[in-house]
């Protein structure tokens, strides 16, 4: 327990220098760009750019600005919108977040909960039809980008079907209302499902080759407890090394599916503000983005050691 | 080889059994001559050069020439995957499409191949503060969101810079910048192993240099293992560029890339979808082929799955 509490503890270390360090680099590559973000508004008077520059601290040497934007950061609060005045960013990404998290946790649990059920069957039907349909639609599905599903669903969904669904896929539900979140969170958790599902299959194989599951068959249990308790709990662990990375992959891939979808998360913000040259919100979002896949792969490892007693810290 | 000529008479005459002697890309290539999905990757990705290669040469349309007939016209025999929004060819710009997909995968495997091979090759070989050092670092990228930060590069280094003009060059770059660590860890994983082994210690013996023992003991033993990691970059690679390009921060119009067409179809996909289903189906299937290639290769290589 200790082990654990020493490990967690060095990991945060890690992630807050891991996240300290690409946002500096992020803020220093970004504050090197020539000219200002001002750059492009028309009819604009010295003054009041003057005014502009000033009021953004844009006009003080860059290590005085890094400087306050460290101090900024320490105090949560990540300034303020370039494009936007006046629109803070920390409540604003908050927000989004809220809303990115909402597809992103549908997303795992199709990616998850797909995954491990395709995987399982596949296994233990080896060799017969159930296998090859659900193991090569796994092997096509990998290959498939997940934004050309998303292409797709919104063209299945929004116009094929467009008396059930009346055009909407989606539309801005806020934390806690799924009833339009399906479509994208499939598109999302479909490639990685397929992943999922390989790994799960050959795991699964190896596993109950072994002489437990067929003590355990054996002694008589039924099949929902040989496969459920004996089986599946070992074929899981190494899943469960993937799901860092494919956490890693879901954030990643919002980006691109928010924008197909037009939710208005933290993905869509990251790629309007780069096109708007909005550089404080560009820097907020990377920030943001570095410390949850950080924190993302946390949690995984802490998870691991729970499933499988033999690995400890 | 003049030893086996030799001896290849009286192994007739005599019907000894003899194992025969295989090396290690002999015995994958009998090995992936097996495996048919590999195959058709492999196929594809012949096919794949092949129209690339042509496509430097010859399109039946020049891949910018707008108007060539009505905009939004679905397939006809006069060109059979149909014109664009702006009246393009669209089977013109999917051959080009193919030749920027090429060199992005090849240039991203070469860079990548660059950076994580010695840095891989000198954590494992010399250990201690080096290896230290290089896999601190190796564990701190893994650490990053690498497509968004690479998504950053590509930005600052070509349009805020201006250091590297915006095209397939930088998309390479900010790729390999963001993704070398796979090969290096497992380079630096098989160097470790590696080099506690018998005909290692033998060259050592012999007088070898340490440069020597990488590059002709160390490095030519990793390279199964190596092929099958840089053919899974190829597909991250070419994902990677038409994930940009599609965002519309990747090459700019009217590069043919497969990702910046679905970009521009997906507007008017619910009265014209053929404009967007040729480049995703070209780019699934040339991610799927590779993947397979990829998976072919690994067992292949693997040697607890021998015949």
């Amino acid at each position: 327990m200790r082990g654990t509490v020493v490990y967690v503890g060095q990991r945060l270390i890690l992630i807050a220098v891991t996240t300290a360090l690409v946002s500096s680099i992020v803020f220093v590559l970004l504050h090197q760009i020539p000219g200002n973000a001002f750059l492009n508004e028309t009819r604009q008077s010295p003054e009041a750019l003057a005014a502009a520059l000033r009021h953004y601290g844009l006009d003080r040497p860059l290590p005085a600005q890094y400087l306050d934007w460290v101090r900024g950061v320490l105090r949560g609060n990540l300034g303020e919108s370039l494009v936007n005045r006046g629109v803070q960013i920390t409540p604003l990404l908050i927000r989004e977040t809220s809303v990115s998290a909402t597809v992103g946790l549908f997303a795992l649990l199709v990616t998850v909960g797909l995954g491990l059920l395709l995987g399982v069957i596949a296994a233990l039907r080896q060799n017969t039809w159930v296998d090859y349909v659900a193991s090569s639609t796994a092997v096509v599905g990998y290959s498939i980008p997940s934004f050309v599903i998303a292409i797709f669903g919104l063209l299945i969904f929004g116009h094929y079907f467009y008396i059930w669904t009346q055009g909407t896929v989606y539309y801005d539900p806020g934390w806690g209302d799924w009833t339009q979140v399906p479509v994208p969170a499939v598109a999302l958790g479909l490639p990685y499902a397929s992943y999922v599902a390989r790994l799960t299959r050959a795991s699964m194989l190896e596993t109950i080759r072994n002489d437990y599951v067929r003590t355990a068959w054996a002694k008589g249990l039924s099949a929902r407890i040989v496969v459920l308790r004996h089986a599946l709990r070992n074929a899981l662990i190494p899943v469960v090394t993937i799901l860092g990375p494919l956490i890693t992959g879901i954030i990643t891939g919002s980006v691109v599916i928010e924008n197909i979808f037009g939710i208005p998360g933290l993905g869509k913000e990251f790629v309007t503000s780069i096109l708007a040259r909005d550089y404080n919100i560009v820097i907020g979002v990377f920030t943001f983005y570095a410390a949850l896949v950080g924190l993302a792969n946390l949690t995984v490892d802490v998870i691991y050691p729970l499933l499988d007693p033999r690995i400890r810290y | 080889m003049a030893h086996a000529a030799v001896a290849q008479p009286e192994l007739e005459l005599a019907t000894y059994e003899v194992a025969e002697q295989v090396t290690l890309l002999n015995d994958a290539w009998r090995r992936i001559r097996r495996n048919r999905l590999a195959l058709v990757g492999a196929v594809v990705i012949v096919l794949l050069l092949v129209v690339a290669l042509i496509s430097m040469v010859w399109t039946p349309y020049p891949v910018w020439l707008q108007a060539v007939g009505p905009t939004y016209q679905p397939p006809t025999l006069r060109h059979p995957f149909g014109l664009d929004q702006a009246g393009r060819d669209i089977l013109s710009r999917i051959m080009g499409g193919a030749l920027i997909t090429v060199q992005v995968g090849v240039g991203s495997a070469l860079i990548v191949s660059l950076i994580g091979i010695p840095l891989g090759l000198l954590a494992g070989f010399y250990r201690g503060k080096v290896d230290t050092a290089i896999s601190f670092v190796i564990n701190i990228w893994y650490g990053i969101p690498d497509l968004l930060v690479a998504l950053i590069l590509v930005f600052v280094l070509s349009d805020a810079l201006h250091l590297i003009p915006r095209g397939v060059f930088v998309i390479i770059v900010a790729f390999a910048l963001t993704r070398w660590m796979d090969v290096a860890r497992l380079v630096r994983g098989q160097a470790l192993a590696l080099r506690e082994r018998e005909f290692v210690e033998a060259a050592r013996m012999a007088g070898a240099r340490d440069l020597a023992l990488l590059l002709r003991h160390i490095f030519p033993n990793a390279l199964g293992p190596l092929i099958v990691q840089i053919t899974f970059a190829i597909p991250a690679a070419v994902l990677f560029e038409a994930f940009l390009s599609f965002l519309g921060l990747g090459l700019p119009p009217p590069t043919p890339s497969w990702g910046a067409m679905a970009a521009d179809g997906y507007h008017g996909m619910d009265f014209a979808p053929h404009i967007v289903l040729a480049p995703t189906l070209a780019l699934s299937i040339t991610l799927m082929a590779f993947n397979w290639l990829g998976d072919g290769l690994r067992d292949a290589f693997d040697p607890r799955m021998k015949r």
